[in-house]
């Protein structure tokens, strides 16, 4: 019996739950409706023009990227009196895209997002977005002077659906000092495998590995089309939907031999998956050569400091003859199409801004990404920069001279984010001795081609 | 609830007649339910309608944004059966469970025996041992990924002064378990602990002094007092530590996400990829619910055959 009072305060509490879980249901609910006043308000004032059209932009620029796309966005806003764009970060290129899928459908979702370049085929797919392509149309937007090698990219269906903002490929960043060191000249830097190789071994020695490369799918995608490999079948998947995955091919198989190899001699570290840890490896003087982004060019640079000089260089081929190029790494904007015309266009302005060769100029000096536009090398601020880091340079020469071909213009596939993991997987088991190149390659095309024939089939394609 | 309820009914029965007995057993029973119906709604919307909507989506085919495609039956079941990243989750979540849960209460177990002595300043010894507790997965996870760097590796430092080469905790495929392992067992040390140190003052003196009359020495006395009588508390840390090593995810998702070659993919982090990184719901669905099975089992087999060596006051 004395059971009873405890039991009344229990109730209380579980009824108060309850209440607490209803309000906050409810909570949402009218947030929703807010949301939807807001959209509502965004077509008055297209037509009224009172108050202006808010865009919500979505991206994954964090840390001193995050900064510099925070000031682009407030010199648009100071610029533009009846657009307010608000900047959100919203996590990795990953965790933003897996937001927007749980988005789709309902009213929660952005005006405009900034999907990673592996994330386009997706995007096309899910008939959420308005192509750029209608703006461009609509507006006679002059594309001329885009970077052609940033445009074959995005471009399916010689359509573009979205419009790239940050690009970037990766090359290869070596210590000056520990190549003058162990005898190597600094300004003739390693160009092919075999060289690479040899540089690696003479400049291990105690408390300094040759190099490490992260195992990130990313750099080995670069690599076969560096050598002119494709990825996918049917084009690289750009002249049909692809079906199967050609990760096994020769040219795989030879550059994780390589790989392999450098590792075993122990002039290569395996620090793992992520390219912080190896940055930051590099920075410590601890490898004296590592692939990355030009992305990271500056914070590498920055990292350095007065401890020793950074060169950088092109991404290796197999040898010198071997023809190919980088692919085009970053990330586009897209606009979603379940916003009011108003906004959309509004976002579309935005898209204009983001493309001037100023804006271009501004980001490029900031963050090491290259202008999107040619005209942005014209303007003054860009020269002064190229000549106090010459090291820009290297990333726009190697996008300058990739010959446009099918494997340099990038695989396209859905399921793009999850074969990247796996091929991430089957490096890992042949650097650990637990399967052969060929045999890893073999299994991991196996796994892969079945994912994509699940995607299309769910796609119905 | 019911159980108090006979006596009185049987007492008023002699008064009352029997129509309105049945009437008023009818709204008693009500009325418990109607205490029960908060818990029940609460446990509705969150446990059983989402189990319901996976065994539903668990039959499905779900497009990249996780719709439902297409009707399949069981063969998600059979795929996931007979695909070798599910057999592999399942021998590393197994592995995973044997490093953790014996090693954990065994090293609570002897930092609660250690500490329960009396003596001064022991309380200072108790809270730092109880202190893990305080700390969210997160915030471990981050300070054993510095520990674990594989350059910057606090725990290499002081191996080398041994002369022990660099260990690659997180990049070698055979450390990355044990590497989780081992913060997983400091991350659970502060709850184990304070269950079984609470075990152990609950053994009453008396047993303490007979034992020491008798001349029986502290290792004797542990071995043949102490344990027997906090089996109960460890009993349950074994059940709970179980079900969470089952459901570890966090640090796995901080320090490794599965790799290195999927040497800790344990199940809860597959179903996370599958379903959330993947956006395939049916197969995601489909091994939440062996994984709901398997834990069931488990524990209906802990308490059916672990309990018979459990000994209550």
């Amino acid at each position: 019996m004395k059971m009873k009072p405890f039991g009344k305060k229990s109730l209380a509490m579980m009824l108060l739950s309850c209440m607490m879980l209803i309000t906050a249901a409810c909570g949402t609910s009218s947030g929703g409706q807010a949301s939807g006043e807001d959209t509502a308000n965004a077509e008055a004032s297209a037509s009224g023009g009172s108050s202006p059209v808010k865009v919500v932009w979505w991206h994954s620029m964090s840390g001193d990227v995050g900064k510099a796309a925070q000031q682009l966005v407030d010199e648009f806003n100071a610029s533009h009196k009846d657009i307010v764009v608000q900047a959100e970060y919203q996590g990795t290129y990953d965790e933003s895209l897996n937001k927007l899928k749980a988005s789709l459908g309902s009213d929660s979702g952005p005006s405009l997002i900034q999907v990673y370049e592996i994330g386009s085929r997706f995007m096309i797919d899910t008939k959420a977005i308005t192509p750029v392509q209608q703006f461009i149309d609509a507006d006679q937007f002059d594309i001329s002077s885009l970077e052609p090698n940033i445009l074959n990219y995005y471009k399916f269906d010689d359509k573009l659906y979205s419009m790239p903002f940050n690009t970037s490929n990766p090359i290869l960043y070596y210590n000056k000092d520990a190549f003058k060191a162990a005898g190597l000249d600094p300004e003739k830097p390693p160009a092919t495998y075999a060289e690479v190789a040899e540089a690696a071994k003479k400049l291990t020695k105690q408390g300094q590995a040759g190099g490490s490369f992260a195992i990130y799918g990313w750099f080995m995608e670069q690599l076969l089309a560096n050598q002119g490999a494709e990825l996918l079948n049917n084009g690289n998947g750009r002249t049909s939907m692809a079906t199967a995955s050609q990760l096994n091919s020769d040219a795989a198989v030879k550059t994780l031999d390589w790989w392999k190899q450098m590792v075993d001699d122990k002039s290569l570290l395996n620090l793992g998956r992520k390219t912080d840890d190896t940055s930051k490896a590099f920075a410590a003087g601890q490898i004296a050569m590592t692939l990355d982004s030009t992305a990271s060019l500056r914070s590498i640079v920055k990292a350095a400091g007065d401890k020793f000089e950074v060169g950088t260089a092109f991404l290796p081929k197999p040898d010198v003859a071997t023809k190919g190029g980088v692919i085009v790494g970053g990330a586009s904007n897209w606009i979603l199409n379940n916003r009011p015309e108003a906004e959309q266009k509004a976002a579309w302005e935005f898209i204009k801004f983001l493309a001037e060769p100023k804006s271009q100029a501004e980001w490029h000096i900031n963050t090491g990404y290259f202008p999107i536009t040619t005209k942005a090398y014209d303007e003054q601020n860009v020269k002064d920069n190229m000549k106090q880091y010459p090291q820009f340079q290297t990333a726009v020469d190697q996008l300058h001279q990739t010959e446009p071909s099918l494997a340099t213009q990038g695989a396209v596939m859905g399921v793009f984010p999850e074969a990247r993991q796996l091929t991430e997987t089957a490096i890992e088991e042949v650097l650990n001795n637990k399967k052969t190149s060929k045999q890893a390659l073999d299994d991991a095309a196996k796994v892969i081609t079945s994912k994509i024939e699940e995607y299309n089939k769910t796609v119905g394609h | 609830m019911t159980l108090p309820n006979p006596p009185r009914s049987r007492a008023r029965a002699g008064a009352i007649p029997l129509k309105s007995l049945r009437v008023s057993r009818w709204k008693e029973r009500l009325l418990a339910y109607c205490f029960l119906a908060p818990s029940l709604i609460v446990f509705g919307i969150f446990l059983f309608y989402p189990l319901g909507k996976s065994v539903y989506l668990s039959l499905f085919l779900t497009d990249p944004q996780g719709r439902i495609a297409e009707f399949v039956g069981t063969d998600n079941f059979k795929a996931i059966l007979s695909s070798d990243q599910f057999c592999n989750s399942l021998w590393v979540t197994v592995k995973y469970i044997l490093f953790t849960v014996p090693t954990g209460a065994a090293a609570a177990l002897l930092l609660a025996a250690l500490s329960h002595q009396k003596l001064r300043g022991m309380k200072i010894f108790r809270f730092i041992f109880s202190l893990p507790m305080a700390v969210s997965v997160g915030t471990g996870s981050v300070i054993w990924m510095i520990l674990y760097h594989p350059t910057l590796s606090i725990l290499n430092y002081g191996l080398s002064f041994l002369g022990i080469p660099a260990i690659q905790w997180l990049t070698d495929p055979k450390w990355a378990l044990p590497s989780i392992a081992m913060m997983t067992v400091w991350l659970n040390l502060g709850f184990n602990y304070i269950v079984l140190l609470s075990g152990l003052q609950g053994v009453p003196d008396d047993l303490y002094e007979s034992a020491k009359i008798d001349g029986s020495g502290s290792v004797r006395t542990f071995f043949r007092i102490s344990l027997p009588l906090i089996s109960p508390s460890l009993f349950f840390v074994g059940v709970v530590s179980i079900i969470s090593a089952f459901q570890s995810f966090a640090q796995i998702n901080i320090l490794t996400k599965g790799g290195p070659m999927n040497s800790t993919d344990v199940l809860v982090y597959n179903i996370y990829q599958d379903a959330f990184i993947n956006y395939r719901f049916g197969s995601g669905s489909a091994q939440a619910l062996i994984l709901f099975v398997l834990i069931t089992t488990l524990t209906i087999l802990q308490f059916k055959f672990g309990e018979k060596k459990v000994h209550y006051q």
